[in-house]
This record gives C-alpha cells, structure tokens and sequence, in this order.
C-alpha cells in the first residue's frame, strides 16, 4: 500500500470514523431549507391577495388585499362598497397600520376629502347611490425597515353612523 | 444598523449553504454555475442594502461582510475543534487504484467525474493514482503511486 498523505489520517478521512453522521446534519439543515421554501409557495411570507368582507343592511365593504406583505413590495388594496340603500356620506377610515411603515402611491378615485380621526385615517368618499358600488383603489409601498404586526382594520360609516367594519393584521416580513 | 444586521444574517445563511449543499458543488465553474453566480450576488444585494443607495450603507454591508469572514478565518485558525464545522475535512475517494464507492456517494460523485478529474491532471487510469482526496475546497488532488 502507498504511503499516506501528510495529514490524512486513514480512519477519519477514509473510514469517516466519527464523521458518519454529519451527513444527516447536511440533510437536516437542506430539509429545513426545503420546508422553508415550501411555506413561500404556500403564501406564509405573503403577498397572495386575499379578501374579505363585512356585510350590513345598508352597504357591504369588501377589502382585497395581502395580509403578509415582505420589506420593499409593491401592492394594491381594494375597497369596494356596495350600497343596498342610499349611503349619504360614506366615510372610510383606516386604522393607523395602514400607513406606519408603508408608502402610500396612489389612491384612485381621489377621495373628497381627508382627515384624521382620533388618529386613524379618514377618507370621505361622498354619496353612493342604492345598488351602486364605489371601487377605491390603494397602491402601497412597504418601507425596508417595516417589520412585525399592524393593526389594519376598515370601517365604513355613514356620516356619524357605523355601517361595516373589517378587522385585519398586517405582517411584515424582513 | 439595519444594514449590519442584514449583512450579517445573508453572511450567516451563505455560510450554512454554502457547507450543506456539497463540495462538488464549489468546485465546478462551468458557464451555468457562474450565471447562477451572478444572479446570487444581486438577489444578496437586494437583500442587504435594499434601497440605501448611500456610500455609508455600502460601507457598512461590505465591512460586516468583511469582519466576519475575517472572524470566520481566525476562528478556523485559532480554534481546531472548529475546522471540521467552519472549514470541513478531506475525504479519501481513491486508495490504491480503487475508488471508494461510500465517500463517492456521499459527495455525490460519479466515476466519470473522477475519471475526468484525474485526466485534467494527466493521469490516464485511476490505476496509476495512490490516493485520490477531495479537499475541502471541493477540488480532488491525486497522489500516483511511484513509478507511475
């Protein structure tokens, strides 16, 4: 037999004696891997759209949006209200998630007005007739450095008088 | 801050992939391997330094970058117990001619790739080699037996 090679010792490097079972951390550590990628492609780290809606007598609010959004991703949120019976005043207010850490693009129709109540976000979008529905069109931006879980709830009101509300959570990823 | 702590967490996450996906992988640079390359170091990118388009944020990305490899480096050094995790260890795939059908599997080589490492190196036959090992820069280095 030849002669060894300087720093090759015939068990550990041949034999694998006492290296066995490092394989199975390799494996462990590419099944983790997998597992993770496999929670991306089931929407777990966002941003598949989803919706929801809050139905009353006089409107139904429906939010479409992602719920699980990541640093830096570009998304849309639509909120459409359909009347049932004539909505004199209607008033969107958004809980404060909705802009902490995000960038507002562009909202589509531009509402009438807006304010701030009891520091949420207060769009007034005016008069929807009976049977008519009224598309409210967000693009958002979240900010890199935008991590963790927001409050992100939608009421709609009437004037002073509560029609609908959506509870939602917003969670960024790093 | 954000920048530091984002570089070191893709250093960190490289680091761990690069030591489980497997040597063979590293040591072949065939034009696919050096597109998919490419493609790492921008996807890094955008992951570590996002939208910071400032010298400071370049700053601090490539100096964790560069203090944990060093880090990494003199822990290797300094610390034997360590090598095996940080840096691996050789495997004989060769002894006398004879391939080592275990180690091959286990690095996921074929004796065509070990037949084509060998005649880079100007060795007609496995015959000829004594040892072969592959170190653990993922590159086989072949001792021939005297005479050969």
């Amino acid at each position: 037999m030849a002669d060894v090679p300087d720093r090759i010792v015939v068990k550990r490097h041949r034999d694998l004696d006492g290296r066995g079972h490092r394989i199975w951390y390799r494996r462990g550590v590419l099944s983790l891997l997998v597992a993770f990628l496999v929670l991306g492609l089931a929407n777990v780290f966002g941003q598949r759209p989803s919706g929801v809606a809050a139905a009353a007598d006089v409107a139904t609010l429906e939010l479409y949006a992602p719920s699980r959004l990541r640093g830096g991703l570009l998304y849309e949120a639509r909120f459409t209200i359909s009347a049932h019976r004539d909505v004199k005043n209607a008033l969107l207010q958004l809980s404060p998630g909705w802009n902490e850490g995000q960038t507002m693009n562009t909202i589509e129709p531009s509402p009438l007005g807006e304010a701030s109540r009891d520091g949420d976000l207060l769009f007034t979008l005016g008069h929807i007739p009976a049977g008519e529905s009224y598309r409210l069109f967000v693009q958002f931006q979240v900010n890199p450095t935008n991590v963790g879980r927001r409050r992100a709830d939608v009421t709609l009101y009437d004037g002073a008088t509560k029609l609908a509300h959506i509870d939602r959570t917003l969670t960024f990823f790093p | 801050m954000d920048v530091v702590l984002r570089a070191a967490f893709v250093f960190a996450f490289l680091f761990v992939l690069m030591r489980v996906i497997g040597r063979r992988e590293l040591s072949s640079l065939e034009p696919f391997d050096l597109i998919v390359l490419i493609v790492l170091g921008d996807l890094v990118q955008q992951g570590v330094t996002q939208d910071d388009y400032s010298i400071t944020g370049v700053v601090l990305a490539i100096g964790t970058i560069a203090a944990l490899q060093v880090g990494v480096s003199y822990a290797n050094f300094r610390f034997p117990r360590l090598r095996p995790l940080l840096d691996g260890e050789p495997i004989v795939i060769v002894q006398d001619g004879t391939p080592i059908d275990r180690n091959l599997r286990r690095e996921r080589l074929t004796l065509d790739d070990l037949a084509e490492q060998a005649r880079l190196q100007n060795i007609g036959s496995l015959d000829e080699v004594a040892w072969a090992v592959m170190e653990t820069s993922g590159q086989i280095s072949f001792v021939k037996k005297s005479g050969s």
